[in-house]
């Protein structure tokens, strides 16, 4: 009950966060200089031509009557026309966005298969070999530029040992499966194609690596701190004082509680993920949200750059809602309260 | 004899030297015998009890001979030793909240006792849960027994954390301030339970505390400890009566009683000396208002100056009183502040 | 003469519970009324949770009080303007439990107790330092101490230190909250000690606060017991610990461990827990703990009454 409450509370609070968002960017995506219309038509465009374009545009209105048209067309379900691609940018964000979904759950998975791990094994072996190995793993992780270890991938796995892809979702001349979800590995696995999975999933591990770097590193050292802390308390002596072994003082009392911060934090590493995709499937040449992204800043394609703002944000806030949702069902001291 | 503890000592790893805390600590507890080891903070009582049960920190050195009814622990493997806590030796700590697993309830964190040291099944064990709860005088013990620690008072929380040492009724209990975070009104409840438990049961306890008042009311035999080291050790009644060395006196001295208003207590000037900068001779030399050049030099032995009654001080040396050193400056109050 | 005058003082708090969960209304100081006269000492006992430091703090006006009336010095405290009220705040001067959370780590105790002289902007550079010199020596540590930081200092020591801030601007009044409950006997002992001197020389008033019934017998004349936001019993405090009469003080008493393992007593158990503040029983609102309470308890509410000369105490069957 309470927890429906939350979440009812939580959907109507969403309302102002994404005005305010919708606000800043388009105020920010309209005091760019650059026209529009003059990119449109290009450099031989008589003036005549421009001043009819940017009136058929809406450019010459008010910017507080332009914005007011924009946000009665989303009620609508509409988010204008995209100057790049020429057609709606709500059917551009349906093609696009399934293969940045697919990324970055890919790289979420990553990063709770080996961030978690390395950070209990990293406070369990404190300032022993493997923790400081993990501890320098993470810390480059979290140094490294995502675009220059992509780079670096591209390099030695692609380029140099020829292993694995290096741009794209599959390998050419092969024709996507049926769409389900649009995501082609679980497409491919839907229908069972095996041929397109494999090439589907070996086309994910670059990119995805590279943008879990980041993320690997901030969840493994978020759960070694927190374990570190959970190790020191004292219900974890009351454990071993019960005659506990190690290892199940360690699972059964030390890892529940140590993983409860890092839950909060995989809200945000999902946050960090999408917009790193932006980078990321530039340098993989991934047909995604943030190749399209860039492509329409470069076209100073503002209801484009709208449009991928906005379905960010709505995503992460909600990705953040679904794990503040978590806790009611792992910490009993909100399930009473 | 149920525990006897030879030459106990204890050093720490404190920015890479090796630091003794604990310093040849010898005593006994015979069964059925309620032990109190009382002292200032930082005079290593909560030590001395995290190092019968070896829950010391990682870098601990730890010497000396303990000997739980007829087994020398101290030589356990970890392995050993585990099968021992819990079983036949449990400890209950100071702060009943953070002792506990917030995660968990009430009836797992008490059934894990039994688990880990018994065979008994599912069924049998939550019979002996219920049965345990109500031994630690918890109502409605069939709806504790799904409670979450948070959901429960102070005075609850420690009878839980009471019913959890008693599981597999052990024969010697620690008791490390078990009544120190509690209200007065609770603190005698939880006394009198102690008490009721001691009579019913020939388990053998050590009562750490700070407060006089609480000897006086639980233990048959008292250790004084002062910086690392047993100064004074008596049966309560004649501790109180003729407490001899001047460490004790300070502290009986410093208690308001009752009936007596508004006048000089008895105090003990400066603190425990940090165990980097110990003595070398009494470590009590200077706070003592009875310091002589003896006590600057030489630390002193325990002697026996009634039956059962044992300090360490110069002033009730033999050969020191019969060279007439002293004389009649036998320690009976000092003021000070 | 009384300095300090309280009537009918509370201190309502409106708390949400849970994560979202309604309004509740917490009535941490429920009507009291308290005197202290020039140069003695009130002791207030109580439990965590029966409003003692609540009480402390809406006397200061740390917390605006729900309504009632603080008189100090015969002018009413609460409604006074701000300028005003600095001034007063000269005169009443509290003391904390923790002496290392209520002093800034990253001054020296020199910079600490001048800190309250240069806000009121009291005296020369010259004739600070030469009272910041006398309080030192008044506290019993040495002038050399004064260049020195809180952490190298024991926690007694602290205590002092945070006693000579409070006396930095010769108040009348000291409003001490636990100020020794988390020192080692033998400090303790040191900072009552250091109290009792001090209010001597200077003619003090304390309010002591504490849940420790023996060292407010020691310090204090009249001593008032707390549960739930009220004060059930009130006297002098021989007659408080002599004859108590309130079952609530009776309980406290027989409760406090006493450092005499000859002394055999009765004592009194209660059953359960303190109640929740944001849902005190009905009537009395010991009665649910109350060895002697009967079916009137939970309907009426007792009023505190004098029942012996100088001694009220708020139960229906004394």
């Amino acid at each position: 009950m309470d927890v429906l409450k939350f979440v009812a509370k939580r959907l109507l609070l969403m309302i102002p966060i994404l005005i305010g968002i919708s606000m800043l960017t388009f105020a920010i995506s309209n005091t760019i200089p650059g026209d529009p219309a003059r990119l449109i038509l290009g450099p031989k465009a008589t003036p005549e031509g421009l001043e009819s374009l940017r009136e058929k545009m809406g450019l010459n209105d008010p910017l507080y009557i332009q914005y007011g048209r924009y946000m009665v067309g989303i009620t609508h379900g509409d988010l204008g026309e995209s100057t790049y691609s020429q057609g709606p940018v709500s059917s551009d964000l349906i093609r696009y966005s399934p293969a940045t979904f697919e990324l970055t759950l890919f790289a979420m998975m990553i990063t709770l298969l080996i961030g978690i791990p390395f950070g209990i094994i990293s406070a369990s072996k404190k300032d022993r070999m493997a923790d400081h190995f993990t501890r320098l793993f993470s810390l480059l992780g979290v140094a490294m530029p995502a675009f220059w270890l992509g780079l670096l991938f591209l390099l030695l796995f692609y380029l140099k040992l020829g292993i694995l892809p290096g741009s794209g979702r599959l390998d050419s001349g092969m024709s996507p499966p049926h769409h389900i979800t649009g995501m082609y590995t679980i497409d491919a696995l839907l229908t069972g194609n095996w041929t397109v999975l494999l090439s589907a999933s070996m086309h994910l591990i670059l990119p995805g690596i590279t943008l879990a770097a980041v993320t690997i590193g901030m969840i493994t050292r978020m759960t070694r701190s927190s374990m570190l802390e959970v190790l020191q308390s004292d219900y974890v002596r009351t454990a071993h004082a019960k005659g506990a072994s190690e290892n199940r003082v360690l699972y059964g009392h030390a890892l529940r509680n140590g993983v409860m911060p890092v839950i909060t934090l995989l809200g945000m590493a999902f946050g960090h993920a999408l917009g790193g995709s932006v980078l990321v499937e530039s340098v993989f040449s991934w047909p995604g949200l943030g190749k399209y992204a860039v492509n329409a800043i470069t076209y100073l394609d503002f209801p484009a750059v709208m449009g991928v703002t906005l379905l960010i944000a709505v995503m992460f806030i909600l990705v953040n809602l679904i794990v503040d949702t978590l806790y009611f069902f792992i910490d009993p001291r909100l399930k009473h309260n | 004899m149920l525990l006897d503890v030879k030459d106990m000592s204890l050093s720490l790893k404190r920015e890479g030297k090796y630091i003794r805390i604990l310093d040849q600590i010898s005593f006994h507890v015979n069964e059925g015998e309620t032990i109190g080891i009382v002292g200032e903070s930082g005079c290593g009582k909560s030590m001395t009890a995290l190092s019968l049960m070896r829950l010391l920190p990682d870098k601990a050195r730890l010497e000396g001979k303990v000997v739980l009814q007829g087994d020398e622990i101290t030589s356990f493997s970890k392995r050993k030793l585990e099968k021992v806590r819990g079983n036949q030796m449990s400890m209950i700590f100071q702060n009943p909240l953070t002792s506990l697993n917030p995660l968990q309830t009430v009836g797992i964190q008490i059934e894990e006792s039994i688990i880990l040291h018994t065979k008994m099944g599912k069924q049998q064990r939550r019979k002996r849960v219920l049965q345990l709860l109500n031994e630690v005088g918890l109502p409605r013990s069939e709806e504790l027994i799904d409670d979450y620690p948070h959901q429960l008072s102070g005075g609850m929380r420690q009878r839980i954390m009471i019913a959890m040492a008693m599981a597999c009724e052990p024969q010697l209990l620690i008791c490390d301030e078990p009544t120190t975070a509690l209200d007065v009104t609770v603190q005698a409840q939880i006394l009198e339970l102690m008490n009721e438990i001691k009579k019913e049961t020939q388990m053998g306890i050590i009562m750490i505390t700070h407060d006089m008042g609480v000897i006086a009311e639980v233990c048959d035999r008292v250790i004084v400890m002062y910086a690392g080291k047993i100064v004074e050790e008596a049966p309560v009644i004649e501790l109180f009566l003729n407490p001899k060395h001047p460490y004790t006196l300070g502290l009986l001295d410093s208690i308001p009683k009752m009936g007596i208003r508004k006048q000089k207590l008895g105090s003990i000037p400066g603190t425990v000396p940090s165990p980097e900068k110990m003595p070398t001779g009494c470590r009590f030399v200077d706070r003592c208002s009875h310091a002589m050049d003896q006590c600057r030099n030489t630390l002193p032995e325990m002697i026996e100056i009634n039956e059962n009654h044992y300090t360490a001080c110069w002033l009730y040396d033999e050969e020191v009183n019969k060279s007439g050193s002293i004389g009649s400056q036998k320690p009976e109050t000092a003021f000070h502040y | 003469m009384a300095l300090l005058e309280v009537k009918n003082l509370k201190q309502h708090f409106i708390t949400k519970k849970g994560f979202m969960g309604k309004k509740t209304i917490v009535k941490a100081v429920d009507g009291v009324d308290i005197t202290i006269d020039v140069g003695q000492t009130l002791g207030i006992v109580g439990e965590s949770g029966c409003g003692k430091s609540s009480l402390a703090r809406s006397i200061l006006r740390l917390a605006e009080p729900t309504s009632g009336s603080i008189k100090f010095n015969g002018e009413e405290v609460i409604g006074m303007n701000s300028n005003h009220m600095k001034m007063l705040r000269r005169e009443m001067q509290i003391v904390f439990q923790d002496p290392y959370a209520s002093l800034n780590p990253r001054n020296t105790v020199r910079q600490i107790l001048e800190a309250p002289l240069i806000i009121h902007s009291l005296g020369d550079r010259k004739e600070r330092r030469d009272l910041i010199e006398s309080l030192i020596n008044k506290i019993g540590l040495r002038t050399e101490q004064l260049d020195s930081y809180p952490h190298e200092f024991s926690g007694g020591q602290r205590q002092r230190i945070g006693l000579a801030r409070a006396l930095a601007l010769n108040p009348k009044l000291i409003i001490a909250d636990e100020p020794v409950s988390a020192l080692d006997v033998s400090v303790q002992s040191q900072v009552l000690n250091l109290m009792l001197d001090l209010q001597q020389d200077m003619n003090l008033s304390y309010m002591f606060i504490s849940h420790d019934l023996s060292v407010v017998q020691h310090i204090s004349d009249k001593v008032a017991v707390m549960y739930l936001g009220k004060i059930v019993e009130i006297a002098n405090v021989e007659k408080l610990y002599n004859n108590p009469m309130h079952p609530y003080t009776q309980t406290l008493l027989s409760a406090v461990p006493i450092a005499d393992p000859m002394l055999k007593r009765e004592r009194i158990i209660l059953q359960g827990d303190l109640p929740s503040p944001s849902n005190p029983p009905t009537g009395c609102s010991f009665h649910t703990r109350c060895p002697i309470a009967t079916k009137e308890c939970s309907e009426i509410e007792p009023v505190l009454e004098e029942k012996l000369t100088d001694h009220f105490a708020a139960c229906i069957y004394v």
